[in-house]
């Protein structure tokens, strides 16, 4: 048992390091580079250049590379070009934002979705199955930015119910902070919405055809109970290692998202690193990022390996 | 012979003479109150040295001062120099600085403070060749700080009062600072408070400001400034909707970063009404005029043919006004009349001959320009559109601002017309265009322009440097190498029944505004 | 999955009487047909400028309204299915022909399994949306740009399908049979694993087409897709984005015409892997 955990950490190592060399490599390859940014549109080259080696940006790429390791080594992230500060530092302070987002968008991800898949199962082929699926495949159809700004033109320029953008930290009030989430969070909770009911629903088919169901209803257990104690508590197994998928989708979404609701969150972070070829802030978290899902992923191998003995890593 | 110095090119007279108009503060300002702006970005370093960018720019000018400062005539005015006497054929420059000037912490600003700075700048600054022709700085007393150039330069104050990168006093504790880590401490009338990158910042009163009281009413970025406000808080809001949102939801007093339509949205409301501000910036097509097709002139000047500026100016929604020249009216150098004949051609016909002449064969001409800006975007479609119809090949390429950027800098990425604005150039004068120039259009060699920048910089006599920026502006346009599209202004909003006294310069300037 | 003409037969039948493969096929049809037949649905030349006409609402002579350069936003929607269309099915072909030649080869050869896995695994440790972003914007605005970036993106999860499915193949009978009788590593590869993966394969690519078109339309939202003004969905939408207040019908229909195309793939897809592979769950 130890061993397979031990295993399986010890390949996140190499997938680590090899992420770390693409990202370096992806970011060399962008025409351009943060000089730019920050001399100015105006800047002569020469002005730039004078930038370039300020940042040390004229040194052989070998060297940038192994420099950027061996600060790395030390726990020294690097520090962001643009924004003058610490990429760790950025990091942390857009950190509460794409959490609260996540956390909210999930918090009606897995009610919504779960009890959607749990209807359509029960009353599969009916209306009511089509209609959920239907509803299901939409959900994952539609470009989420597009609804997003739809939403913005309904909710807050028509109505002006909800804010149009922009974050409220939680310590200036719950309302505040809500109100300025519900949109992306439900926009982003859309396509989750659809991929959750789906599985949700193929589990619990899976479920429902299996014969302690089929011995629970021949013994006349009433319908209700089945269904709430039997049959969805084994859906839910298949449901919960989904989880980290659904983790990734929302991280993935929110890159989109952040940027229509101007969320100052670290996928918003990362593409205007991009934009503005800011290398030590993309790599510093980029490598955060790809870090953490990488963890991600090791845990719930392992916690299958814990539900499911019968896996084994090798 | 030594060339004489014309007289309006001296500031104490002008000094001397505004003291007159120091108005009375009588009317109904009232001290103290937080204003809420809501602007677009925020800065990421406050280092005055390596600022070019307009949003560092416009929170840099409320915190530091220069030595001459620009009016709205485009003149330098004394700011902390009380005056500057030149010598020795535009060789020797000696300020006398202004007594009692304090930095935010107190100290106050004397000859070491100034020479430390030039020093830094030197070596630090993105524009440190702007003092690459000292020969040596003297400071004999306090208050009086000396620059020897080895060569003359005509325009050297006219360079000291560029608002880019600009030249501003720092407390000589600060001269081994590297770029962009100084401490943020100026003799401006605000000083920094409270900063999160990407969220807010906030300006504090300087009580330790002393304004200039022989100087007259706010003129440009010179005149008198009284400071009413306690702080000046900017929030950064890149959504332009949230931005209008904040603004009517009375959450901030003043917006920056509207569009035309967006302003439609104003019209209504009676407390809240739009600031126009010109002279901001202005809008230039870019022809690459070393690389394939637009190395011919002929082709340049079919492109700047087809140019219909009103379709432009509806496609793009930003405020904007027409005006054929490089510089802005009020300026000495101004040459609407001479440039207006290469200006809004709309003659696709015209476009055509040239093109024949040229031999053009239905190539390829790339149409570079990127989606963050959405203006430069659309007025590259339009053009695209223009083009075609006078037979060329048009292609467009969308790619990001920043590789657009570099493209445009290092003329690399093989294209041929892309669209940029100019801030400071127009707005600081002809020694200020001379980089951009050369680096934008990518010009090899011009005999003709290098003849008259030379003259511009040792001509003494206005009346024969204005006659070589003529030159210079003529020739640029004839040639094609930018094609002028608009002055771009800014259009702001604000709350009427909050603010008093907000009149706009270029920047916003939060200095002699108060909260009603 | 050898298939005789009878086999054929059924399954195609089968996917005939699905009824979401049905609704999918139908909805996908016509979008071919508008993007073939582009010329003559449209009315107006989807480039050309007609300032004065801008921003029009829709109407009888504009169904879909017209963009703030006049142009018309029904014609370029419709030429648009072109670009989008093509964007999904190059970025599908590819990264299936790719993945499924990656994904057999590590199933055979488990020493560059080793590796090859581990770059996979540190591919997908970025949203692919990310990855997209980095790609296009160093290839440059380009159509070719953003089916290449795309692929990459999309390479790594289809080539681990076709490898997982692989590898149980590789565990039959009749493969070790073959292994014995001197089959090489390159017959086996293509004789029967590959075969027998082209069901998910298969399934795994109508999804990697649909997300395609998503995945353009949110690039061209970021501005790095493919250049104007050749019109796509995502950059019509992309220039109306800025007027989404005023002229509200600029970035609506592309956005309808979006989700019915990503709606029709993915129904698409749901049949096919009812009937292929009944055994496969929703996959990212």
């Amino acid at each position: 048992m130890w061993r397979g955990v031990i295993y399986r950490l010890l390949q996140a190592i190499p997938v680590v390091v090899i992420f770390a060399v693409l990202v370096f490599m992806l970011l060399q390859l962008l025409p351009g580079d943060p000089a730019v940014a920050i001399a100015g549109s105006e800047a002569t080259p020469e002005a730039i250049d004078r930038i370039r080696t300020q940042l040390g940006l004229d040194r052989p790429l070998l060297e940038q590379l192994l420099s950027w390791f061996n600060r790395l080594a030390h726990g020294d992230f690097g520090k962001s070009l643009i924004l003058n500060q610490s990429v760790v530092s950025a990091v942390v302070e857009r950190l509460p934002v794409t959490l609260s987002l996540a956390f909210l968008s999930l918090m009606i991800t897995l009610p919504a979705g779960i009890s959607l898949g749990v209807l359509a199962a029960y009353w599969r082929n009916t209306w009511l199955d089509s209609f959920v699926m239907v509803t299901a495949l939409l959900g994952v159809s539609m470009p989420s930015f597009w609804l997003g700004i739809l939403s913005v033109i309904l909710f807050s320029v028509t109505l002006g119910w909800l804010p149009p953008a922009g974050y409220v930290p939680i310590t200036q009030g719950l309302w505040p902070w809500f109100s300025a989430l519900i949109q992306p969070a439900v926009v982003l909770a859309l396509f989750q919405i659809g991929f959750l009911a789906r599985i949700t629903r193929s589990a619990m088919l899976d479920v429902l055809d299996q014969d302690f169901i089929r011995t629970a209803r021949a013994k006349g257990v009433d319908e209700w109970h089945t269904i709430t104690k039997h049959a969805f508590r084994n859906t839910l197994i298949p449901v919960v290692t989904v989880t980290g998928i659904i983790i990734s989708l929302l991280i993935g979404g929110s890159v989109v998202v952040e940027q229509v609701f101007a969320l100052p969150g670290i996928g918003r972070l990362i593409v205007q690193g991009i934009l503005a070829r800011d290398y030590p802030l993309v790599q510093g978290t980029m490598l955060i990022f790809g870090f953490s899902f990488v963890m991600i992923n090791v845990l719930v191998d392992i916690v299958y390996m814990l539900v499911d003995p019968r896996v084994r890593f090798g | 012979m030594l060339p004489r110095i014309p007289r309006s090119f001296l500031l104490l007279s002008i000094a001397a003479a505004t003291a007159l108009f120091a108005t009375s503060p009588s009317r109904a300002q009232t001290r103290g109150g937080t204003l809420i702006y809501s602007t677009v970005g925020g800065p990421a370093s406050l280092d005055p040295y390596m600022a070019g960018s307009l949003i560092e720019l416009e929170v840099i000018h409320e915190i530091f001062e220069t030595l001459v400062a620009m009016d709205e005539n485009y003149n330098a005015k004394p700011m902390l120099a009380s005056k500057v006497d030149i010598s020795n054929e535009a060789k020797t420059f000696t300020f006398s600085l202004r007594k009692g000037v304090k930095f935010s912490n107190g100290q106050e600003m004397t000859s070491a403070d100034v020479l430390a700075s030039f020093e830094r700048f030197k070596k630090v600054s993105t524009n440190a060749p702007l003092l690459a022709d000292v020969d040596k700085y003297e400071t004999p007393d306090t208050y009086t700080f000396i620059v020897h150039l080895k060569s003359t330069n005509a325009v050297f104050v006219d360079l000291l009062k560029s608002s880019t990168y600009p030249l501003v006093v720092l407390p000589a504790s600060q001269k081994d600072k590297p770029a962009r880590e100084v401490e943020i401490i100026g003799t401006g009338p605000f000083k920094l408070g409270e900063w999160q990158k990407d969220s807010h910042l906030i300006l504090l009163r300087n009580e330790n400001y002393t304004p200039d009281e022989s100087a007259g009413d706010a003129d440009g970025f010179a005149g008198k400034k009284t400071v009413y406000l306690d702080s000046v808080r900017y929030n950064f809001i890149p959504e332009a909707n949230a931005r209008l949102a904040a603004l009517q939801t009375k959450k901030s007093d003043v917006i920056g970063d509207l569009t035309l339509d967006l302003a439609k949205r104003l019209d209504g409301a009676a407390e809240l009404s739009t600031l126009k501000t010109f002279p901001y910036c202005q809008q230039y097509f870019v022809l690459h005029a070393s690389n394939g097709l637009t190395a011919n002139p002929l082709i340049r000047q079919a492109v700047r043919e087809v140019v219909n500026v009103d379709d432009i100016l509806a496609a793009t929604g930003i405020l904007s006004q027409r005006n054929p020249s490089m510089l802005y009216p009020p300026s000495p150098y101004y040459a609407g009349d001479m440039a207006a004949k290469y200006y809004d051609r709309k003659d696709p016909k015209k476009a055509r001959e040239l093109l024949k002449q040229a031999g053009y064969n239905g190539e390829k001409l790339v149409l570079q320009t990127n989606s963050n800006y959405p203006y430069m975007r659309d007025s590259i479609l339009v053009l695209s559109e223009q083009l075609k119809e006078a037979g060329v090949n048009a292609d467009v390429q969308v790619i990001d601002w920043m590789s657009n950027s570099n493209n445009l800098q290092r003329g690399t990425g093989n294209w041929n017309v892309s669209t940029t604005s100019f801030c400071s150039p127009p707005l600081l004068g002809p020694p200020q265009w001379k980089s951009t120039v050369y680096t934008f259009p990518h010009i090899e060699k011009d005999p003709a322009i290098d003849a008259a920048f030379d003259s511009l910089f040792k001509s003494a006599d206005q009346g024969a440097r204005k006659k070589a920026w003529f030159d210079i502006e003529n020739r640029f346009l004839d040639q094609a190498y930018m094609v002028k599209v608009a002055d771009t202004g800014s259009l702001r909003g604000y709350n009427t029944t909050r603010v008093g006294g907000l009149k706009p310069y270029f920047y916003l300037r939060f200095w002699n505004t108060w909260l009603k | 999955m050898q298939l005789n003409p009878r086999q054929r037969y059924r399954l195609l039948r089968k996917l005939a009487r699905h009824r979401s493969f049905r609704i999918g096929f139908f909805i996908v049809a016509i979008l071919v047909l508008a993007a073939v037949l582009a010329p003559l649905i449209a009315q107006y030349d989807p480039i050309a400028m007609r300032i004065r006409f801008r921003f029009r609402p829709p109407q009888a002579a504009f169904p879909f309204g017209t963009d703030q350069f006049g142009r018309d936003v029904f014609s370029r929607v419709v030429y648009g299915t072109r670009l989008s269309l093509w964007i999904g099915l190059a970025t599908a072909l590819a990264s299936g022909v790719f993945g499924a030649f990656l994904g057999v080869l590590s199933a055979q050869y488990r020493r560059f399994d080793a590796l090859l896995m581990r770059v996979m695994d540190a591919l997908m440790a970025v949203p692919a949306i990310l990855l997209a972003i980095g790609l296009t914007a160093a290839l440059g605005p380009h159509t070719s740009s953003v089916i290449i970036a795309l692929s990459v993106a999309y390479i790594p999860r289809t080539a681990r399908i076709v490898r997982g499915s692989a590898l149980v193949t590789r565990e039959l009978e009749f493969i070790e049979a073959a292994r014995v009788a001197g089959a090489s590593g390159l017959r086996i590869m293509l004789k029967h694993l590959l075969p027998n993966a082209m069901g998910p394969l298969l399934v795994q690519s109508t999804f990697v087409f649909a997300y395609a078109i998503l995945a353009e339309a949110a690039l061209s939202f970021l501005g790095v897709g493919p250049s104007p003004p050749t019109p796509s969905w995502g950059n019509i939408i992309s220039e109306g984005r800025d007027h989404s207040v005023q002229a509200w019908w600029i970035m609506l229909f592309p956005g309808i015409a979006i989700s019915l195309a990503t709606l029709g793939m993915n129904l698409l897809g749901d049949g096919l892997r009812d009937v292929l592979d009944p055994r496969l769950k929703v996959e990212t």
